[in-house]
């Protein structure tokens, strides 16, 4: 996936993206990090084409995403949103049914091939024995599961998340983002996350990238960018940069500049 | 949940069936079921005759109308994200009506495309209320409320009708006022056909107003194309609304009532829905009818009025619970 000098901006209101050209490296889990109105839940709702951007281009297997048909594109590319709506009465299963309509057409009935995808998806987010819930049932951790199922459903190489751990407990973070990882590494599914937690983006990415002011500050591994200097110029915050063998990279905000 | 669903299915159905059987029963002709089914299948009983010359058509027609607004009402509740939506409260209906008496009279001899005309007056009020209420995002109530506004301009501009000069143009007049009376079997093909044609269109979009229930962005990355199928789910609903104004004229809250205690049996996946909302408006209209043309006989109440004094209290009960009905 390549952004190739991408500007967003809604109607007559400020820049909101300028001039942004980065690659997100395929198998790989990229994070996308930054203050509040850098314009990082922005630029996923470009990539995920909820919003088109004012110029520039965004390559999926060579094309760009805006020539997609709808449905090849969700073929390709799932977004779990941060909030998300659903009748009251909906079971996991059905709304995990709903990722395999990229695949059907007005009159096709459900195949095979759904069913499996369906059977994965709840098993992956370990969700099977919950599939006649309904998602007014279920605690938070597992509702924002049963979305990333139906993503997962949809069977696509590409995952975009915005900040899937919001609203969840530390427990529920962590098992969610490890649920992510897993997806990362024994699925090869491409991951793109916004994350508010440094730490966190620091400990499951491969990549970071970090945005300011709608700009592309830094990107590479945490290990490469993340120092005292990025944190000061980015978030304002005096931080003890730490490493140890048991706990990889972490950070410690001290105080605000 | 798939045995509930058929209990509410097969019981609606036996409801609306004993409805017909009683609605045609009953009335300033009596005759015995059995003495109908022999009357219509062997001839010669002059009561028969004049029960299906007269009677059948107005139950054909009351039972298409209650499905063609229920069903109606449950496709803008799922474009608009508003369970409050309903063609007779947002305009829908008084501009099919208004438009159509507007047209039928500069051109009387146009008569026989009322159904067309009530159409366009349906797709008038219903652009409109969407453009004043889009900024907003759809807000439920301020959508109602601009969608009463608009009703209450074309149900003005349609009452001012009656009231030039002191004669009334009785046909005309009965596309506002409505009155199952004077159905005659031509009313039963215009709707049959439009009606029937409405009906089949909602049960095929009814994955895509499965999905609109999800937010925008989501249904879009599940590659629906959002603007389309709002646009064409909502011309569905007009063209139900509007061909149920054109013969059976304005009746509100049918689809408001019948799709929300459809939902509270049969749950909100449309695929259900849809054709349990047209059973059960279908048997609301038909026994409004009923009840108004046997309840003072030989004088009637039209089912419109029935409708209103069942719907707005109703209604009150709604609006002050409506924050539950979808939630997160």
């Amino acid at each position: 996936m390549e952004l190739n000098a991408i500007a967003f901006s809604y109607k007559n209101g400020p820049q909101i993206i300028g001039d942004m050209t980065a690659e997100i490296e395929p198998g790989k889990m990229t994070t996308i990090i930054g203050p509040n109105g850098s314009g990082k839940s922005t630029l996923l709702g470009l990539m995920a084409r909820n919003l088109l951007p004012a110029s520039g281009s965004i390559i999926i297997d060579g094309r760009d995403i805006a020539a997609f048909k709808p449905k090849e594109l969700a073929r390709r590319l799932a977004v779990v949103h941060q909030h998300n709506d659903a009748p009251v009465d909906l079971t996991v299963e059905r709304l995990v049914e709903y990722g395999r309509l990229p695949y059907r057409s007005m009159f096709a009935q459900d195949s095979a091939a759904d069913q499996e995808a369906i059977a994965w998806a709840l098993e992956c987010t370990k969700l099977t024995a919950f599939r006649d819930r309904k998602l007014i049932e279920l605690s938070g951790g597992q509702r924002q599961r049963a979305w990333i199922a139906m993503a997962l459903a949809q069977r696509t190489s590409i995952l975009l998340l915005d900040e899937p751990t919001t609203y969840l407990d530390i427990f529920h973070q962590i098992e969610l983002l490890d649920l992510i990882r897993t997806l990362n590494k024994e699925h090869g599914i491409t991951i793109v996350m916004v994350l508010h937690d440094v730490n966190q983006a620091v400990r499951y990415s491969d990549h970071l990238k970090v945005m300011k002011d709608g700009k592309l500050f830094a990107q590479g591994t945490p290990e490469e960018i993340m120092d005292g200097r990025l944190m000061e110029e980015v978030y304002g915050v005096q931080a003890a940069i730490r490493s140890d063998d048991e706990t990889g990279l972490y950070i410690i905000p001290l105080s605000t500049i | 949940m798939m045995k509930k669903q058929a209990l509410y299915f097969s019981a609606a159905t036996m409801l609306l069936i004993g409805m017909a059987l009683y609605s045609m029963t009953t009335g300033s002709i009596k005759v015995g079921v059995v003495e109908l089914m022999t009357g219509l299948f062997q001839g010669g009983n002059d009561n028969v005759d004049v029960i299906r010359d007269m009677r059948f058509p107005r139950i054909i027609v009351s039972m298409l109308t209650g499905a063609a607004l229920a069903v109606s009402g449950v496709l803008l509740q799922a474009v608009m994200r508003n369970p409050l939506a309903d063609a007779g409260i947002i305009g829908v209906s008084s501009g099919a009506g208004f438009v159509s008496v507007l047209l039928v009279t500069l051109f009387p001899a146009m008569f026989f495309w009322m159904p067309l005309f009530s159409c366009i007056g349906g797709l008038l009020a219903c652009f409109m209320v969407y453009t004043f209420s889009w900024k907003s995002g759809l807000q439920p109530l301020r959508l109602i409320l601009v969608g009463v506004a608009i009703n209450a301009v074309f149900t003005g501009l349609g009452q001012s009708f009656n009231y030039r000069g002191s004669y009334a143009v009785t046909t005309v007049n009965q596309a506002i006022s409505s009155m199952f009376t004077m159905k005659t079997w031509d009313d039963v093909e215009i709707m049959l056909i439009y009606g029937s044609i409405g009906l089949v269109l909602a049960l095929l979009v009814s994955t895509w107003c499965n999905m609109l229930s999800l937010q925008d962005r989501t249904a879009s990355n599940l590659g629906l194309r959002v603007m389309r199928a709002r646009f064409i789910i909502s011309a569905i609903a007009v063209l139900l609304a509007s061909v149920a104004t054109a013969v059976g004229g304005l009746i509100a809250f049918v689809g408001l009532l019948v799709p929300h205690i459809a939902r509270l049996m049969v749950g909100s996946d449309h695929k259900a829905l849809i054709p349990f909302c047209a059973i059960g408006g279908a048997f609301l209209i038909l026994a409004a009818d009923t009840l108004g043309r046997t309840i003072i006989a030989p004088a009637e109440i039209p089912a419109s009025i029935i409708m209103t004094v069942i719907g707005g209290p109703f209604l009150i009960f709604m609006l002050v619970r409506s924050d539950r009905i979808y939630g997160a």
